[in-house]
Order: structure tokens, then sequence, then C-alpha cells
């Protein structure tokens, strides 16, 4: 009895499986997000080539800057990676600055997505132009949202870190913020080979 | 801290503290009961929708209501009926008893599973909202584009229906996480995923399609938010959109969404006939992977919703014959529940009757399904009454009868109280006989022409009687409610209390006190077969004999720590409906919605952040 | 970035774990695919359906790389990468399946 509650008291978060609850939570909900995102890019596949008018992609979107973009998000995994590792190994002053780092590439990528999106209103392309606009802007929309999201998320967790709130006890957190993010960063990968490179 | 005391000893208990003791509760046993009372409240409501449309088609040529009330009605009555009713009382049940029964003390999220509880209820109170507003979602359960966009819907009624069913969304998502990591990784020692209850294995599957299902359902609304709000042409003919769009997506959810509703039901009964037969369910592993192909395969037929609308010959032929494999699988889980029955010590008690109704209805249900299966019969009876005697015959004779066989059964373990069986069998035969005298006729209507969703019908077609018969029908199904209702007020007040084990049970739930204490199981019991209550008292017949009780643990169950409550749930559920509703409003009232729903999703996240030495979550 | 980095020995972890060094050649091994296909686009003359195949295996390359590496699946319980990976097949299907549907097939065949 007495090894029964050392074992509740130890740590109530791990399971039979000697999985932490909430990594498992958060894998469920990402496989929940594939088919969130699954069906947001098959409507945009749907309806790809199909707009009765202008502009399309071909006219409008721009490959360089957006390859810039995606390379910042993708750089983004690495320091969430190399955030992980500081926190797990109690290095909380590299802890702070890769996370820090890893919320301003996130922020840049939502900077960049932000130019793009002003940018393509003033060349003519909105929300309601035609199903290239309704789709683009909708997936690629939803997609920055998640990205926002993270960086606010990003950005709580480098706080705590700074008010000393946030320890190796806590790398669990950390790790399941940088699940959240590089999963955003894959769903990335997908929509950029999907609208962008792939004519 | 308070364990199997509802409140520390001396303290003064008044309305109000017992209303906010459930209002902050994060007990799984306390959200279902709160599940159980909701989705029986919205039953009602959704059984008044269907009294009142089957008293204005009682007639031909009926005024009781007018063409738009009736859209209301039908609309109100479907979304009410699969969201409101079916699925909360599905929930009660995964809630109270799921932990029960693999003998753990809690779920995995106590405060997340609170909260799905009070975002259902914020979606349910903004799905009704539109009564007070005047706008009553008319666009039917499926809300098919492009009738639901502004061009043809230009009130706030199809704005209600989409936020609602939006937020009842995120209701059950949460949920299904929160019971995938609950049965994956809570299990007591020794109970392998074969030795589960089939209850807990049926509901596992459901949590894998709602959380599959649903994101489908919430993008195809999504993008009707955005033709609706902000212009966009995803369902608009005229940017080039295709409303066929919203059915694959819808129904992409609405197919496996099907399965949610009747999974748990089958797994309800799946329980009900080996406790009544005193003997183990027939070919128990077989059971399981049927519910779990049903699941899987559940994904791949959508479109047989979706048969008239000329997806083509290749593609009507892969989804029929999709839709007829799906059979399969659920016909072995019917042969399996009367193998079991067969050579049974039968009971014959009130839940093992709600059991037997289920698999004779279900089975009607099953074989008017098989018939829509073929592309070219479902020409004829697509949209007809042919349609709507099938999907009642599963969802009221399946769903509804296998959830009150639960109620039936379950009830002396969550109320500590037995339900009376005079009244019961009572309930039954009136609900048995109402009910098929309310859909069977249905079939025949369907067959020599009534469409769906029509108000009222000319006196000279030939659908006078059956209809009438229909209404009759209707309302004997409503007086065995009354029955019902009448049995739980009884016996509330002066019925027997439950002993723990009142059916001679199988699985774990029956080992504890009825109700059960705050933290479930005194002693985490430890697992050694399937029905390991069944073996423990009797043995397994195959050489494992009974196994002694152990002389009863000296426990101290004061020092069992469970989760304190908390407001963050209903606080973060409210600033999420301000938001949600918000749509309806002004910007500004979604703007705001948004930062406070942040503030409380960061207040949630770290309230057990740090926390002082001592406590834990 | 990373020389600094390399002297921080990163401590070993319960189970199996990717190193600092590991990771820092995944991201290259990422962002030298990435080059590699933006660098297809402008290449004049390319196949159309070469085009595309490369994109969509790179681009499948790259998704692996950081499930497995950064995300930790390689080297984690085999239970979580079936909770994701079902869902993933799940969503890839529904994918396939509509663009069947929408006969949006056709644009890959085409030009």
């Amino acid at each position: 009895m007495a090894a029964e509650h050392a074992a509740v008291a130890h740590n109530p978060n791990i399971g039979t499986t000697g999985l932490d609850h909430r990594k498992m939570g958060m894998w469920a909900f990402l496989g929940s997000e594939c088919m969130f995102f699954g069906s947001l890019i098959g409507t945009y596949l749907a309806y790809k080539g199909k707009s009765i008018n202008g502009p399309g992609p071909h006219e409008i979107l721009n490959i360089p800057l957006t390859s810039v973009s995606a390379f910042v998000l993708l750089m983004s995994s690495l320091l969430m990676v190399l955030a992980l590792a500081a926190v797990q190994r109690n290095d909380m002053k590299w802890g702070k600055i890769w996370l820090f780092l890893t919320a301003v590439f996130g922020a840049g990528f939502v900077g960049f997505q932000i130019f793009e999106f002003t940018h393509f209103v003033h060349l003519g392309l909105t929300l309601q132009t035609n199903l290239f606009g309704s789709t683009f802007f909708v997936l690629t929309g939803f997609h920055g949202a998640h990205v926002t999201g993270g960086v606010i998320w990003l950005l709580a967790m480098w706080w705590l870190a700074v008010r000393g709130k946030l320890g190796p006890q806590d790398s669990l957190k950390v790790e399941i913020c940088g699940l959240y993010w590089h999963f955003v960063d894959i769903v990335w990968i997908v929509i950029f080979a999907l609208v962008y490179l792939i004519p | 801290m308070a364990t199997h005391a509802a409140f520390m000893p001396g303290t003064k208990v008044s309305a109000g503290s017992v209303i906010w003791s459930w209002i902050t509760t994060v007990d799984h046993k306390r959200v279902g009961i709160l599940y159980g009372v909701s989705a029986f409240f919205f039953f009602l409501v959704g059984g008044v929708e269907a009294l009142i449309m089957r008293l204005q088609l009682a007639h031909p040529d009926s005024t009781l209501v007018t063409a738009g009330r009736f859209n209301e009605l039908f609309t109100m009555h479907g979304t009410t009926m699969v969201f409101l009713a079916i699925m909360p009382m599905s929930a009660a049940f995964f809630n109270f008893m799921i932990p029960l029964m693999i003998g753990a003390r809690d779920v995995a999220f106590p405060r997340l599973n609170a909260l799905s509880y009070w975002i259902f209820f914020s979606g349910a109170l903004l799905l009704h909202l539109s009564f007070l507003a005047g706008a009553v979602p008319d666009g039917g359960w499926f809300g098919y584009a492009n009738l639901t966009s502004h061009q043809f819907s230009p009130t706030h009624s199809i704005d209600f229906w989409m936020l609602g069913l939006q937020v009842l969304g995120i209701s059950s998502l949460m949920a299904g996480f929160n019971f995938i990591v609950t049965i994956i990784n809570m299990r007591a020692p020794g109970m392998t995923l074969m030795r589960m209850p089939l209850f807990v294995w049926m509901s596992f599957v459901v949590q894998f399609l709602v959380v599959l299902a649903f994101p489908a359902i919430t993008v195809a609304l999504i993008l009707l938010m955005f033709d609706r709000f902000f212009g966009t042409l995803f369902y608009a003919p005229s940017g080039g959109g295709d409303p066929l769009l919203w059915q694959h997506l819808f129904w992409i959810f609405g197919h496996p969404e099907v399965y949610i509703l009747i999974l748990p039901a089958m797994g309800i009964v799946s329980e009900v006939l080996p406790t009544f037969s005193r003997k183990p369910l027939f070919g128990a592993p077989v059971v399981i992977y049927s519910g779990i192909m049903i699941g899987f395969f559940g994904f791949g037929v959508w479109s047989h919703h979706m048969f008239s609308v000329g997806m083509g010959p290749v593609a009507d032929s892969a989804f029929s014959i999709a839709t007829m494999l799906i059979a399969v699988p659920t016909g072995v889980k019917i042969l399996n529940w009367i193998g079991t029955l067969w050579g049974g010590r039968i009971r014959f008690s009130t839940p093992l009757y709600f059991s037997l109704g289920f698999i004779a209805m279900f089975t009607l249900g099953g074989l008017s399904g098989v018939m829509h299966a073929s592309p070219p019969v479902d020409l004829q009876q697509t949209d007809s009454y042919f349609i709507v005697a099938h999907f009642h015959y599963v969802l009221f004779g399946g769903s509804i009868f296998g959830l009150f066989s639960g109620v039936y059964y379950w009830w002396p373990k969550i109320f500590g109280k037995l339900l009376d069986e005079r009244l019961g069998k009572l309930h039954f035969w009136l609900m048995m006989i109402g009910f098929n005298v309310t859909f069977f006729p249905m079939h025949f209507l369907g067959l020599i022409g009534m469409p769906r969703r029509i108000y009222t019908y000319a006196p000279d077609l030939g659908w006078n009687f059956w209809n009438l018969v229909a209404t009759i029908g209707a309302f004997t199904i409503a007086l065995s409610f009354l029955v019902f209702l009448g049995n739980v007020v009884k016996t509330t007040r002066s019925g027997a209390p439950a002993p723990a084990d009142p059916w001679d049970g199988r699985t774990l739930e029956w080992t504890i006190p009825s109700p059960p204490p705050v933290y479930n199981f005194a002693v985490e019991p430890v697992v050694h077969d399937r029905d390991d209550f069944w073996v423990q008292k009797y043995g397994d017949g195959h050489g494992t004999p009974p196994r002694k009780p152990s002389p009863p643990a000296h426990v101290d169950t004061s020092s069992i720590h469970m989760p304190p409550p908390s407001y963050w749930p209903i606080l973060l559920a409210g600033a999420f409906l301000f938001m949600m509703s918000g749509a309806l409003v002004s910007i500004y009232q979604v703007v705001l919605g948004a930062f406070l729903t942040l503030f409380c999703m960061i207040r949630f996240m770290l309230e057990y952040h740090r926390p002082a030495a001592g406590g834990h979550h | 970035m990373d020389s600094s980095h390399a002297a921080h020995a990163p401590a070993a972890h319960d189970e199996g774990h990717a190193s600092v060094q590991t990771y820092i050649r995944v991201a290259v091994v990422l962002a030298i695919l990435t080059a590699i296909e933006i660098g297809a686009l402008y290449v004049p003359g390319l196949p159309k359906h070469v085009l595309v195949t490369l994109i969509l295996i790179f681009g499948t390359m790259k998704f692996a790389l950081v499930v497995a590496f950064f995300m930790h699946l390689r080297y984690d319980n085999k239970l979580l990468t079936v909770l994701f990976v079902g869902p993933l097949l799940i969503a890839t299907g529904i994918i396939l399946a509509i663009m069947a549907l929408f006969g949006a097939y056709l644009l890959l065949a085409r030009g």
C-alpha cells in the first residue's frame, strides 16, 4: 500500500505504457490535425486550376520570397530542438535564447505571410476574387493562425523561463510545445510543395 | 481535501455551495451525470419537436404549422437528437463508466473533461439562443450548400447552426483526446487490451472516429462561415465553387458520425447480454475486431449519401461495394450476440429487454440500409420516407434502445437506487410498440412516393392512413417516456438502495459500492482475465478456480488525493462562447472574446504549473 | 551558431536520443533538399511529371525527417508512431479520394 501511494505520488501523469499522458494526448491531437489540414488541402486541390478568372498562382506567387520564409520556418524547428536539449540539460541561459529565437523565426514567418497577403490584395487577389483566392487565403491563413498560436505558446514558455519558473523538470512541457511547433512546420512543407512548387 | 464525503464533515452545505461544487467539479462521475441529465433534457426537446411534426403530418392539408416553421422543426429535431441527445448520452456513459471499467480512479485529464462538458453546454445554448433571436436554423441537420448561402438564407438562422455545431465539435474533440489517453494509459495492472470490456473497446473506437471525423465538419463549417461572412466562393456556383464540396466534407464527417452514434450502444449491448445470459460474450475477440473494422472502413463509404448527385458509375460502384462490405462485420456482431444468448441461463430483466429490442430493431434498420447500398435502388428510396424509416430504425431502434439498456443496467451503480422492474418493462413495451407503429409504416410511405421534409400533403395521394398511424405511434412513444420519468421519480423517493453488484455482474464496476466513492477504488484492482470479476467469483470453467476475495484491506482512504475542483473549465467555456457568439453581434465582441479565451487558456494551463509542495495534478 | 553550440554536449536522455550534431545534420539535409526543389523549378525543359515527382518525393522526405528526428518519433515508444501515422494515412486517403472525385488528378497529368 505504501508502494502504491508512492507510485501515485511520484508522477500521476505517467501511465501504464510509461508514456506521459500529455505527450500521448498531443500526438493524438496532431493526428486529428492531420485530418483538419487534410480537408483544407483536399479542398485546395479540388479547386486547383478551376478559377473562372485570374489572377492565378503562376501570375502572383513569389517563389523566391516564399522559399526564404519556408527556410526560416524549417530552421525554426532546429532552434526548437536546441531549446529542448538546453532545457533538458538545465542550461536555462541557452534554453531561453533558443526558445526566444524560435519564436522570433516563427514571427518572422508570420510577418512574411502578412506581407504576402497584403501584397496579393494590392495585386487584385482577395478572398472573393476567385477560387484560388478563397482556397489560398483560407488554407495558408489557417496555417498562419496555427503558427501564431505556436509563437504565443513559445513566448509564454520563454517568459516563464525568464521569471525563473521553467526548468529541466518542465522539459516535457517544452517537448510538447515542440511537437506542436514541428507539426506546424511539416504542414508547411506539404503546403509549400502543393501550393507553391507544383505548377 | 475531501475524499469520499462530498464535503468535509462539519461544512455548512448550502444550495449555493452544492451548485458551486457541480460547476467546478472535475470528477468524471459528476461530469457524466451532467452529460446524462443534459442529454435527457434535450431528448425531450427533440421529442416535442417530433411530436409537433407528427401532429402536422397526421392529416393532409394541415395548417398547424407553416412550411417555414416545419423546416425549423425537422432541422432542430435532427440536430438536437444527434448532437444534444444521443452523443451526450453516450458521453455520459463514457465519463461515468470507462474509468470504473478499466479499474482507474480518474480520467487522464480531469479538467479538460469538465471543459468539454461546459463547451458542450455552451454549444447547446448557442444553438437554442436562435429561438430567442427568432432565427431558428432551418436548413436541415445536414445544412446542404448552397441553400445555406447568404443569398438563400439571409437571416442569422444558419449562422446559429454553423457556430453552434462548431462549438459542439470542439467539445467532442476534447473528450476524444481525453478518453484515448485514458484507455491506453490508465488501465489497471493486468488489463491488457484484449481483456478490456467491450463497452470500453467500442468507446475506444468511437473516440478515434470522433477525433478523425470532426475535423472534416470543422473545415466544412469554416468554409461555410467564410462564404457567409467574407464572400468566399467555396460553395458558390457563380464563382466556380461546387455545392458538392459541402456534401463530401459533411459526409466524410457524417458517415463516421453514425458509427459514433451506434457503437456505444453496441458496446452496452455487448455488456448486458453476457450479464443476463450468465455466459461470456460469444467470440469476444471477433466482436472487438469487427468493431475496429466498422470504425476503419466507415471512413470509406461516405458518398453512399450522395448516390443521386451524379458522381458517375466509378464512384457510385466504389462506394456501393464498400458499403455492402461494412454490413459483414456488422452482421458478424449480430450473430455473436445471438450466440451469447444461445444456451444461456437468461434472466429477463429490463436492461436485457432493451438489448433484445436493440438487436431486433437494429437488424431491421440494417436490412433497409443494405437496400440503400445499391445505387439504382437508392435512386428510388433516397429523399423518401423509406430513408426516414431506415435511420430511425438504426438510431432509435438501435442507439436509443441500446442507451436505455445502459440506463437501466447502470442506474443502480450511478445513483445507488434500483429502478422499478415492472415500470421498466412497461416502458419497454410501450416504447417498442410505439416505435414500430411510428416508423414501420414509413417504409410503405416511402415506397408509395412520400418525399422527406414536406410539411403537408394532398389528401388524394394515399398517404393519409399511415401518416395518422405514425402519429399515434409517436404519442405512444411519448407515453412510454412518462412511464420512465415516473419510474425515476418513484424510485428516487422510495426505491430500494442498490447493492454493489445487483446483477451478478462480470466487470470491475460491480466490485465497488453503488454509488462509487469519489476515488472509485480503495485498492487498485489487479486483473487476470476478461470478465475478471466473474472469474474472481466463479472461476472461468476451464480450471481457474474462484479467487477468494481478499480480506477487506484497511486502506486509509483519507490519504487518496483526488484532483481539486476548478473554475477554469467553466470560465474558459464562457469566454469561448462569448467569442463565437460575437460573430453574430460585432467584430469587437469576437476580438475581446478571443483575448478572454486566450487569457483563460493560459490560466487553465498554468493552474498546476509549479504547484506548492504536496499538490499535484 | 554551430561551433559555439558543439561545445555544449547534450545530456543523454532516458530513451535513445539524437545528439545536437544529428539535429544539425538533419537541418542541413532539409536545407539542401529544399534548395534542390526550388532549383528544379528553374531547370529549363524539365518535364512536368519529373518535377512533380521530385517535389513530392523530397517533400515526403523532409516531412519524414522532421517527424522522425525533430519530433523524436524514431526514438520513442512505437505506440506514438501508430497514433500519428494511422490518422496521417487516413488523411492522405481522404485527400486522394477528394482529388479523384473532383477530377483534380487531371492537373497532375496535364502539361
